[in-house]
């Protein structure tokens, strides 16, 4: 009986539809019509726009299934046409599949997998990350893209530029707080400072790999120097900019060198610039509480050598070139031996060669 | 003072030419000179790789830090070898100066900055004849006293880096990048000059074999030691037929 009256009305409804499709070529202007027409959005707030609404899931947990509408058309998707289904893709109509899902986190973990349709590069790049070998050794609170990024009301993640730490700090509770205390940190939320490197800056973003590793190690100096030996950002702080290429000629930063060019996995103890500035602590060296204030210093070199007396901190340079005030012995060492080295190098030389064209000569004198 | 050794008795033909040879250096000498030459020999082949370590051939020795290591070990080894003999070498300078015995020809003089001069102008073709020099010349001094200096330098300094924490203990901190950079170019230094003016003086100049067989022709003797040899000469005249000269 449905059926025979659905056939009966079935011209009506291509007439309809016909009528639409005209309609629309002469009302829809060029511009309006690359915006995609938003379809399922309002259908769907028809009933999710209702504050009260929620189910309880087998874990006890209350799921709200609440969409604010107003914020819903903030987010980058909405206003782009992106709508309910594009995520939603097991829902496409009323009533709803039932939900199987055990808890809040379950359900999570298997909608942010839609988030790869339209970004995989990004998508993929976080299968490489720390957090998705932790959440595979069996963490499922590691995040996904929706615990960062939002889901209903995603926003461009780095705008303004301190939410970002605040992101991360939503679960890395106490490096937050130990960075928000350091000079970068308070450099960020106290002037908004745009140089100053937040968490994605050092750690990357999707792919954000373990920093214990050794080559997360041997490759941080560069890392630091990808800021610090950029001499226009420096001079904007008057900070020296030579610190890298100074640190690369000292003791440790040889030994650094040829791990980080030829041995990159094995394991080695020179130091490293986090391991006397601090990670996410890092202050001014002038800062009385700073690892590298002289008050503190003979302390910080005594985490690798212990028992140095006082005078060990004389033998570091300090990221400085070689000067009479600083480094009065090195700079003798340096004066003698610039003058010296070319000095043997050329009476040895010329004596040698006067000796060798006379004897020649005399040879050959002889020889007539 | 001068040893003869007939050189082919075995063919009665020629007439027998007695070679006469001179005593230059003791066995005690040659052997600080063998055991010296190793030390040296093994301090560069174990260090230069470390501080030239980005280039290809220095990363090519050293293939790992194990490598890196066993070089490590061996220089060490070897360094306190190199300061054993140099302390047997003081010791015994010590000795001798004690029992005033030390025979001094090595001690630089006025007569070798003269001699360097005249060689100097021998040289550039203003003089005709060399100066004449005695059992050690200024060039052999030189030298000497160069490696004495250097080797000084090389021991304190590797010292230093051996044993940073104890050496800061006493000394402020700041010699730690002075040894290292004094250790470091004063090898450069060394082997420069070795290169240069010894090798040149021994091999090319003349083939100089003295240090390891403890002896100089006679040939050699007059032209390279004229005032020594004339001293030798007259003194073994005077010692072996006194009454020669008086006739």
């Amino acid at each position: 009986m449905l059926k025979s009256s659905f056939t009966k009305k079935m011209p009506g409804i291509f007439l309809l539809v016909g009528l639409f499709v005209l309609l629309s070529l002469v009302w829809v202007s060029p511009s309006q019509a690359s915006e995609p027409k938003q379809q399922t959005e309002e259908y769907c707030l028809s009933c999710h726009s209702n504050p009260d609404l929620s189910l309880t899931l087998p874990s006890g947990e209350t799921l709200s299934l609440y969409v604010n509408s107003d914020e819903l058309q903030t987010s980058v998707h909405s206003p782009n046409g992106i709508e309910c289904e594009a995520c939603h893709t097991n829902i496409t109509t009323y009533p709803h599949p039932a939900i199987n899902y055990q808890n809040k986190r379950e359900l999570t973990r298997v909608y942010y997998t839609a988030c790869q349709k339209c970004h995989p590069d990004n998508y993929s790049r976080t299968q490489d990350s720390m957090h998705d070998q932790v959440a595979e050794a069996g963490n499922l609170n590691a995040p996904v893209c929706t615990d960062c990024h939002g889901s209903h009301y995603i926003h461009p993640p780095s705008e303004p530029r301190t939410l970002i730490p605040e992101t991360c700090g939503n679960c890395h509770i106490q490096e937050f707080s130990i960075y928000q205390a350091s000079v970068h940190g308070n450099a960020l939320i106290q002037e908004s400072n745009p140089d100053v490197p937040v968490c994605t800056t050092c750690h990357g973003v999707h792919n954000i790999h373990d920093p214990r590793t050794q080559q997360f190690r041997v490759l941080e100096p560069d890392l630091c120097a990808s800021c610090h030996a950029n001499q226009e950002m420096m001079a904007k702080y008057g900070l020296s900019a030579d610190v890298y290429s100074l640190y690369s000629l000292s003791w440790h930063g040889v030994d650094v060198s040829v791990y980080q060019a030829r041995w990159p996995t094995i394991q080695h103890t020179s130091a490293v610039c986090t391991d006397c500035h601090g990670i996410h602590d890092i202050l001014k060296p002038d800062d009385p509480s700073s690892s590298v204030n002289p008050k503190n210093l003979l302390v910080t070199c005594q985490k690798c050598h212990p028992g140095v007396s006082s005078n060990w901190t004389g033998a570091w340079t300090g990221h400085y070139k070689v000067s009479l005030q600083r480094t009065p012995i090195l700079f003798y060492v340096d004066s003698f031996y610039s003058i010296f080295t070319p000095a043997i190098l050329w009476i040895c030389g010329i004596y040698v060669a006067l000796q060798f064209i006379r004897f020649m000569v005399d040879r050959v004198r002889r020889s007539l | 003072m001068t040893n003869q050794h007939p050189p082919s008795s075995t063919s009665p033909d020629h007439p027998v030419r007695l070679v006469r040879t001179f005593p230059r250096f003791s066995v005690s000498q040659r052997s600080e000179h063998a055991v010296f030459l190793l030390c040296i020999a093994i301090l560069l082949l174990t260090g230069l790789p470390q501080k030239f370590n980005t280039s290809t051939w220095s990363q090519a020795i050293i293939s790992s830090p194990a490598r890196l290591n066993l070089f490590q070990q061996i220089h060490h080894i070897t360094a306190l070898v190199l300061s054993a003999l140099v302390l047997y070498h003081l010791g015994k300078a010590i000795y001798l100066i004690a029992r005033r015995k030390l025979p001094g020809d090595m001690l630089p003089t006025f007569q070798d900055v003269k001699d360097a001069w005249n060689m100097l102008l021998y040289l550039i073709f203003i003089k005709k004849q060399k100066p004449a020099f005695g059992k050690f010349n200024f060039e052999q001094k030189v030298t000497y006293w160069f490696l004495f200096f250097s080797v000084g330098i090389m021991i304190v300094s590797g010292f230093i880096m051996w044993f940073p924490d104890v050496v800061t203990r006493l000394l402020p901190g700041g010699v730690i990048p002075g040894a290292i950079m004094a250790h470091s170019t004063e090898a450069i230094v060394t082997t420069i000059f070795v290169i240069l003016w010894h090798f040149y003086h021994v091999h090319l100049e003349r083939l100089n074999l003295s240090i390891f067989s403890g002896w100089l022709n006679e040939e050699d003797m007059h032209s390279y030691h004229s005032l020594e040899y004339d001293q030798l000469i007259h003194k073994a005249n005077t010692d072996q037929d006194p009454g020669e000269i008086k006739s």
